[in-house]
């Protein structure tokens, strides 16, 4: 088991179609899940820490960015023995840890009442199992994703990105880039459908 | 088995995390019983981290902490007794915990001789959230209504039919300040539905409005 990925470097590596780094970071994830490996885990967190980091920058969280990335690497740790490779890869599983947590720090700043409310991992759940028959070639297709979305144009990455990382509502998105909102629903249309059309021909 | 479900693009808002709570609830229960649904917001999920992964990592400048951060971690092993077992692993409905097998024994309110609701205010527990169960009497109509925002239905039993078509359990419907309809309950059994009105406030307006110092 090697993995020295400088984080700056990361992407260029991830490119290659022959190299499977998912395998790695879900062998990683096994570690940590069957004996504590605290060094597979400081693995982990080198790749993924400053992605959360910037992930919670971009969504205005300021100086809280670093209460983010704790929680979020707290939950991989404590949840480790959940991830199942057969339904997501690792960035996508931390994805979603890192979202739900961002909701759940911004849904317990707003709450109006102090009474038993429905849960953040409830409402954003996280399946542990496969329910649909899809998903087994879901880690194959994730570099192949990868090269499709560098093919978007950059006017749908842009919305794209806006979206994902800056939390904006499509109405933000129309208001800071000064165009109709039609403009940019018909921009992340277009981009979905060709994810679709991606996804459909992997039989996803 | 749903024929009406919610527009891609509040499935791509719900993956990237963007949705009000309310709607995420409904959202929520129609993934619970709903496959098409479900294989997309997956496909969503991979998007989000693909994007995720090609984010512009930040640098961090406190290693140091980082090794204690991480000597501190409890052992996993002692928080893990008897806990997995009892994970539900597929999406499962939200609401389930929280209300009877059967909801025609919940207290409702009557509104109307024909219509009663149940507030779910309480359970999403945020400002401007408008979420109840509604009870239409098989048969009964609704008198013709329109909404300021959007207003999206879920069908938990029964069905209903309006101007623009006929609904089943499952089917997921929203109607904007556009439509003016006059739903009425499908003649065989009452129809019990989730409904939420959108919220005028969204999350990224929260997080300015609490901390004007961020953005």
């Amino acid at each position: 088991m090697r993995l020295k990925i400088a984080t700056g470097q990361a992407a260029s590596m991830h490119g290659s179609e022959t190299s499977t780094p998912n395998q790695d970071w879900a062998e990683l994830l096994k570690r940590v899940a069957v004996r504590d490996d605290r060094a597979a885990f400081r693995e982990l967190y080198n790749h993924f820490a400053p992605r959360i980091k910037a992930y919670a920058i971009n969504q205005r969280f300021g100086q809280q960015a670093e209460v983010l990335v704790q929680e979020v690497m707290t939950s991989v740790w404590k949840n480790a023995d959940k991830y199942n490779e057969g339904i997501a890869n690792v960035s996508t599983w931390i994805f979603t840890i890192a979202r739900n947590q961002r909701i759940d720090i911004l849904r317990r700043m707003n709450r109006t009442n102090v009474e038993v409310v429905i849960e953040t991992e409830e409402l954003w759940q996280i399946p542990t199992e496969d329910t649909t028959v899809h998903s087994i070639q879901q880690i194959s297709t994730e570099s192949f994703v990868k090269k499709s979305i560098d093919t978007l144009p950059e006017e749908q990455m842009i919305a794209l990105r806006k979206v994902y990382y800056e939390g904006k509502t499509h109405e933000e998105v129309a208001e800071e880039l000064n165009i109709p909102l039609g403009t940019v629903k018909g921009r992340i249309r277009l981009s979905l459908q060709k994810l679709r059309m991606i996804f459909e021909a992997k039989d996803l | 088995m749903s024929h009406y479900h919610p527009d891609e693009l509040m499935l791509m808002n719900y993956a990237a995390g963007n949705l009000p709570t309310a709607e995420a609830l409904i959202i929520s229960v129609h993934l619970a019983s709903c496959h098409q649904c479900q294989t997309y917001v997956r496909q969503t999920n991979l998007l989000g981290g693909v994007l995720f992964e090609k984010i512009t990592p930040a640098t961090d400048d406190k290693l140091d902490d980082v090794d204690a951060f991480i000597a501190a971690l409890p052992d996993r092993k002692n928080n893990l007794n008897g806990k997995n077992s009892s994970t539900p692993s597929g999406y499962r409905n939200p609401l389930g915990q929280y209300l009877p097998d059967d909801l025609r024994t919940l207290a409702w309110k009557k509104q109307t001789n024909t219509i009663s609701k149940f507030d779910l205010n309480g359970l999403v527990g945020e400002k401007g959230a408008n979420v109840t169960l509604q009870k239409i009497s098989a048969g009964a109509r609704v008198p013709k209504h329109t909404h300021k925002g959007t207003e999206y239905t879920l069908i938990l039993s029964g069905g209903f039919s309006d101007e623009l078509g006929v609904y089943h359990k499952g089917d997921f419907i929203s109607r904007d300040a556009s439509h003016k309809h006059s739903p009425t309950a499908l003649q065989n059994e009452d129809c019990i539905c989730l409904t939420v009105l959108d919220a005028p406030i969204r999350f990224t307006g929260w997080m300015r409005i609490l901390n004007p110092f961020l953005s």
